[in-house]
């Protein structure tokens, strides 16, 4: 399967949720996002720092400098109280629109006009 | 914790601003290595690895610039924050700070409010009644003009002569040194209403009056030349009188109103900001235009100087002008032209001025306080400076503390001082002697409010670095080691705040004895025999002339008018005279002795004459010293009675009565024979006090305007009738009833109310300066505790050690009471011309005014002497 184009606003979701369980640096989360999607989403590496400083600026995120496995100077982030909760509605709402998109999608025509006929 | 973490990168990037940039770069150099790494550990070979992890990146230089961009805006956004909680930090811990010490920081606001309330207050006085003195463009260059008698003015009054039509002319075709001159005259007139006449105040002006004020008809135009040769019947109307009695309608423009005897068609409005020069209080009612080809006319002249044009050269000019046009030699002329800058013409210049510098010096006095005020408090906060520099506060956010503690301070000190200068102004303009009515326009001075406060602020913070500053040069180990301050610095503050004080009692002492001099002068004022009783005395100004009645009934009118108030109960006397006290007439010639040659050096001179029925003396009170009161006092009577100075300075030793005299202008006048010598009396108040001639003659037959003088013991209550009776013989313009003893009383209402504000701001200065003293005095007792439990032990007495301290402040005290006492002997200039009866060298008030100081100092001494004999030796020994 050729990697999905990834829909505007998403990878900022991705992102938080990435962040979720523990601090990472950019790299780390790159690789997370590949991993969890199986090498599927076509994303730029730079569209991740970019949405990693607006979540910053947001503060959906903190940033600090840390120190990696390697002994490498990185900047690790952490997700904020804001963007957990961020997460947690705009996660919500993603669900519903994938739900609703996904039903008319999948659904026979029968089923579709059923309501408007009784 | 991350947060700090972000602290302390901030910290970093305040002082390189290309810190960020750094950064994004460190980010994207690490994430193309890792991937790289990456992707050679998945087989890609080490050569392409770079290349497929920067395509993998995207552009990295357009990633860059926007990463850079975004962490710009954090940092910047941080930096405010971090900047806003700081500043709430750093708040909250100097209130709670000033909070714990309530004394000390009552102290110091109510200081810096009285400070900055004060002089709101007095300079929004000086700066309505001087600084705004011109209400027209150019002000700088704005200048009255007027003429005064070059010789023969005894009268101990500014002798002022409005310039004629004719001399105002040729100085307007003559004149290079003024780009304008302006004639002006104003007055009360009766408008003609449905009811009884109203009094209105007019002005007459030129027609090019509204350019040189720089001002135009809010509604339909103003005067033209064309309206002159029309025969001038045309008016401007006040903005205020359109608004009230024409409802503020544009209808108004086309009517006509009667204002004396004559018609005039309205043909606009003037704005209510448009003034009379000399800052009259009632708006004009009514503009009329003024023709100066009257020759009949005279007028107030008010110029603007060209720029470059000196005064004293507009003086010759003018000068020379009146001379040629008048057909005078210019050495010979009458009237010398004055050329004056409308704020010295302001009544009391000099006490305003006065008064501004006095209440500079209490401002100084306020800021001399609040001063060592903080720098005693830094230091005695040494301690807790130095631990919390101990504790890793940085030096700069000690010093942002105590900046931020002083400015709570100065906010504090600047409110209640605003509220204080509002209602201080409130109060001198509800104090205000009549003669200064123009004060009620006074504003609050917002030039001088920014700058009080700013001196405030800028002394506040000056001295809290001051403080802050010593405290750093301090090494912190110092302090917390020893425990107490080491002597050299703690000599060195000591002496610090001893100046402080010692110029705070030096001011003081100087504005004591300005004060002791203008009591001791007001008091003189009020015990001045003035000759003759005010009290219970009334006069009644009735304005025949006004009233329009015919020269053969004003005899009967008078007659009617008296005889009804000799009924009256409680009248004990009554008099016709040609004027009330509190205002005089004169009649200019040379006063002339029969027998004796005419003096040559005066030509001619104004002459007090006051025409008066013989009752008068008594009416009055003044007592006949020789001779009787006049025996026939027809309209051809040649008796006239003197006064006692004018005849002892004449026939010292003998009898002035039976010699005869005369005022000759032209040389024909009657000689008048002296029948009696009445004491010297000063009717016009006791600042006006002198023993120039004045001449009583029997009352003209052809009174224009006669006062009634009465003399009663039942107050004011047997006199209310008068106005009514007045209005039955059909007097029923403008005619006024006043009690001699208020004219009396307001004619030093000024001096007192000048006194009185020096008063207040010497009770300020004094009181600041004694605060400061008190303080002083009691940090050095504070800091001495340990060394005075010392001497205790050892077995000093209590009482040296009280000496010891009131000593110190003594010392003080002394050298303040010098210095300042030395001051008054320069500083009492200001105020030589409004002292009566004292020179300003004044013993008693330098005595006086030393004396208060030392009283002060030694009150403020007192407090902390028996704090130091209440020191316990073993607490004080054993430590803090």
């Amino acid at each position: 399967m050729p990697p999905l184009p990834l829909l505007k606003g998403t990878l900022d979701l991705l992102v938080l949720r990435a962040l979720s369980w523990t601090p990472m640096h950019g790299f780390e989360i790159v690789s997370w996002l590949e991993r969890a999607a199986t090498g599927s989403l076509d994303v730029e590496d730079s569209a991740l720092y970019q949405a990693l400083y607006r979540l910053e600026e947001r503060a959906l995120l903190e940033a600090d400098w840390g120190v990696t496995e390697n002994n490498r100077r990185a900047r690790y982030y952490k997700i904020t109280a804001a963007g957990r909760s961020f997460l947690r509605t705009e996660t919500r709402t993603w669900v519903k629109y994938a739900n609703t998109v996904t039903t008319i999608l999948t659904a026979s025509r029968d089923a579709l006009e059923a309501p408007s006929a009784s | 914790m991350i947060r700090d973490g972000i602290r302390k990168v901030f910290r970093v990037a305040v002082n390189r601003p290309d810190r960020w940039e750094r950064d994004v770069d460190e980010e994207i150099t690490l994430h193309l290595a890792l991937r790289a790494e990456q992707l050679i550990a998945e087989g890609v070979a080490r050569e392409h690895a770079g290349a497929e992890a920067a395509r993998r990146f995207g552009s990295i230089g357009e990633a860059r610039a926007r990463l850079i961009d975004a962490a710009r805006h954090r940092e910047q956004r941080l930096q405010r924050t971090e900047y806003l909680a700081d500043l709430r930090h750093d708040a909250v811990f100097a209130l709670r700070t000033l909070g714990r010490q309530k004394g000390w920081t009552t102290v110091t606001i109510l200081t810096l409010a009285l400070g900055i309330g004060a002089t709101t207050a007095v300079f929004s006085v000086v700066s309505t009644l001087l600084l705004h003195a011109v209400p027209y463009p150019h002000g700088d260059r704005v200048v009255d003009v007027f003429q005064q008698p070059a010789s023969g003015n005894r009268t101990g009054i500014e002798v002022t002569i409005t310039p004629s039509a004719p001399t105002v002319r040729a100085w307007m075709a003559g004149s290079r040194s003024f780009e304008a001159i302006e004639g002006v005259s104003s007055g009360p007139r009766a408008l003609k209403t449905a009811d009884d006449p109203v009094s209105v105040m007019t002005a007459t002006v030129f027609p090019t009056f509204f350019g040189f004020a720089g001002t135009h008809a809010i509604l339909g135009r103003t005067f033209t030349p064309a309206d002159l040769d029309a025969g001038g019947r045309v008016a401007l109307l006040g903005e205020s009188m359109w608004r009230g009695r024409f409802g503020g309608d544009p209808a108004a423009i086309g009517k006509t109103i009667t204002l004396g005897d004559s018609l005039y068609t309205i043909i606009g409005v003037a704005p209510s900001t448009l003034r009379l020069p000399g800052a009259p209080i009632d708006p004009v009612d009514a503009w009329i235009p003024l023709d100066v080809r009257n020759d009949s006319l005279g007028m107030s002249v008010i110029g603007r100087l060209r720029p470059g044009a000196t005064i004293a050269g507009a003086m010759r000019e003018l000068d020379s002008l009146f001379a040629r046009s008048a057909g005078f030699a210019s050495a010979a002329i009458p009237f010398k032209t004055a050329v004056v800058r409308p704020a010295q013409r302001v009544r009391f210049h000099d006490s305003l001025v006065m008064l501004a510098w006095a209440v500079a010096l209490v401002l100084l006095v306020a800021c001399a306080n609040v001063a060592h005020l903080l720098v005693a408090r830094s230091v005695t906060r040494q301690r807790e400076l130095a631990i919390r520099d101990a504790l890793g506060a940085g030096r700069g956010r000690v010093l942002r503390q105590l900046l931020t503690e002083s400015l709570i301070l100065s906010l504090g000190g600047t409110v209640l001082g605003v509220g204080l200068g509002w209602l201080g102004l409130r109060g001198l303009i509800a104090l205000r002697p009549a003669s200064l009515d123009s004060l009620q326009t006074a504003r609050l001075d917002l030039d001088t409010l920014g700058l009080t406060i700013a001196i405030a602020i800028l002394t506040g913070a000056t001295f809290a670095m001051m403080g802050a500053v010593q405290a750093a040069r301090h090494s912190a180990n110092d302090a917390l080691k020893s425990g107490s301050l080491t002597t050299s610095r703690s000599r060195r503050d000591g002496r610090v705040r001893s100046l402080l004080v010692v110029s705070e009692l030096a001011l003081s002492g100087t504005l004591l004895v300005g004060a002791a001099l203008l009591l001791k002068s007001v008091i003189n004022l009020q015990r001045t025999d003035l000759g003759f009783t005010p009290h219970g005395l009334y006069a009644l100004s009735l304005p025949l002339d006004a009233n329009h009645i015919a020269a053969s009934a004003r005899a009967g009118v008078l007659g009617g008018v008296v005889s009804g108030i000799r009924d009256l109960s409680g009248v004990q006397a009554v008099a016709v005279a040609s004027v009330a006290p509190g205002s005089r007439r004169f009649r200019i010639g040379q006063l002339q002795v029969r027998g004796e040659a005419a003096p040559a050096t005066e030509k001619s001179g104004f002459i007090d004459v006051i025409s008066a029925q013989p009752s008068y003396f008594r009416t009055m009170g003044i007592p006949l010293q020789a001779g009787a009161v006049f025996s026939d006092t027809s309209g051809d009577s040649r008796e006239v009675i003197v006064n006692a100075g004018f005849a002892r300075a004449h026939w010292p030793g003998t009898s002035a009565v039976g010699h005869q005299i005369r005022v000759a202008g032209t040389g024909s006048e009657p000689w008048l024979t002296i029948v009696g010598v009445a004491g010297d009396a000063s009717t016009d108040g006791p600042a006006a006090w002198s023993s120039a001639p004045v001449l009583y003659t029997p009352p003209a037959p052809d009174l224009h305007n006669p006062v009634i003088l009465i003399r009663t013991t039942g107050g004011a209550a047997s006199v209310a009738p008068l106005l009514a009776l007045a209005r039955r013989y059909g007097v029923r313009r403008s005619a006024d009833l006043e009690s001699v003893e208020d004219v009396i009383s307001r004619s030093i209402a000024a001096p007192r109310f000048i006194m009185l504000l020096l008063s207040i701001f010497t009770v300020l200065a004094v009181v600041l300066a004694g605060v400061g003293l008190y303080g002083v005095m009691s940090y050095t007792v504070a800091q001495r505790t340990r060394e005075i439990g010392i001497r205790v032990a050892l077995g000093a007495s209590r009482g040296r050690i009280a000496r010891a301290v009131v000593a110190r402040g003594a010392v003080l005290a002394v050298a303040g009471a010098v210095i300042g006492l030395v001051g008054a002997v320069w500083g009492t200039k200001l105020i030589e011309s409004q002292l009566h009866g004292v020179t300003r060298l004044d013993p008693t008030a330098f005595i006086a005014g030393g004396c208060v100081l030392i009283a002060t100092a030694l009150l403020a001494c007192l407090v902390p002497a028996r704090r130091a004999l209440a020191v316990d030796p073993m607490t004080a020994i054993r430590g803090e």
